[in-house]
C-alpha cells in the first residue's frame, strides 16, 4: 500500500493505492491521525487505485471517520470501485461516509 | 485433485505465503481469476482470527489444505490446535447503526460468511477446523437484491 498526501485549502487529500490488509492497514490510520493532530478537519481518501481492503482496513476507515465526526470534520471517500466498493456496500459502511466520484467533487462539497 | 496442505506459524506474516499457496490451488481448480481477491479476503479474515485468538502470542501453527471440487470450485480447510473457537457462533454485527454508534469490530466474520459458498466448523480432537467452499454461486452478498 502507498499513501500520497496533498495539502489543500480545506482538506488533506490522501491518495491510497495497492492493497490495504491486516499487515499494513494501521499505516493508513496512523497517517490520518498525524494529519488530524496537525489540525486537518477534513480528509479525502482517493481510492481509484485501491485494489483490496479487508476488515482491518474497514476498522481504520471507521475509526478515523468517528474521530473526525466528533470534531465536526469528515472522512470523504472517492473513487471507490471493485472489491473495496463491494466490501463497503456489503457492510453498509458506504452510507456512513460522504462518497464522491472524484476529489474535485469532494472538494466542491466542503 | 489430491488435497495439498501447508503449515506455518500462526501469525499475520504468514498470511501472504498462504495467499499464494491458495491462489495456486484456486488456479488449478479453474476458479475465475476475477474471484481471487475475494478468496484472499476470506482467507485473510480467517487467518487473522487464528493468529490473534487461537494461541498465546507467537505460538502455535496453522494448517491450510486445499482441494479442487470440480466445476470451478475449491474447498479450503484451516486448522489450528488452539483453544476451542467457532467464529461462526459470533453474533452478526449490527449494520443499521449510524457512524458514531457503529462498533469498530465484527465485520471480518460477516464478510467471510457473505463471500463463501458454504462454511462449517468442527472440533477434531484438539484441533479447530474451519472448512469452506468458494466461490458462491448465488447473490454476491446476503443483502443483494434478488432481481
Amino acid at each position: 500500500m502507498n499513501i500520497e498526501p496533498t495539502e489543500l485549502d480545506k482538506a488533506v487529500l490522501l491518495k491510497v493505492s495497492g492493497r490495504m490488509d491486516a499487515e499494513n492497514a494501521h499505516e493508513f490510520e496512523e497517517a490520518c491521525q498525524r494529519w488530524i493532530a496537525q489540525g486537518a478537519k477534513h480528509l479525502i481518501a482517493e481510492l481509484d487505485d485501491l485494489q483490496y481492503v479487508s476488515s482491518m482496513g474497514l476498522r481504520c476507515f471507521l475509526s478515523v471517520a468517528q474521530k473526525l465526526q466528533a470534531s465536526s470534520g469528515s472522512l470523504i471517500l472517492c473513487g471507490l470501485h471493485g472489491l473495496p466498493r463491494q466490501v463497503f456496500e456489503m457492510t453498509r459502511l458506504i452510507g456512513l461516509f460522504p462518497v464522491f466520484e472524484t476529489p474535485e467533487q469532494a472538494i466542491a462539497s466542503l | 485433485m489430491e488435497p495439498a496442505s501447508l503449515t506455518l506459524p500462526a501469525k499475520a506474516e504468514s498470511i501472504s505465503v498462504f495467499r499464494e499457496f491458495v491462489r495456486r490451488a484456486a488456479a488449478a481448480a479453474g476458479i475465475d481469476p476475477g474471484e481471487l481477491e475475494k478468496l484472499d479476503l476470506v482467507l485473510e479474515e480467517i487467518l487473522i482470527n487464528v493468529a490473534r485468538y487461537a494461541y498465546a502470542p507467537d505460538q502455535g501453527v496453522v494448517e491450510v489444505a486445499c482441494s479442487g471440487l470440480g466445476h470451478g470450485k475449491v474447498q479450503v480447510e484451516v486448522g489450528d490446535y488452539g483453544r476451542v473457537f467457532n467464529p461462526l457462533e459470533l453474533d452478526p454485527p449490527d449494520l443499521s447503526r449510524g457512524l458514531a454508534e457503529r462498533p469498530i469490530g465484527g465485520l471480518g466474520a460477516f464478510l467471510v460468511r457473505s463471500m463463501v459458498d458454504s462454511i462449517d466448523y468442527r472440533r477434531e480432537g484438539n484441533r479447530n477446523v474451519l472448512s469452506f467452499t468458494f466461490p458462491n454461486a448465488g447473490p454476491t452478498y446476503p443483502n443483494a437484491d434478488p432481481t
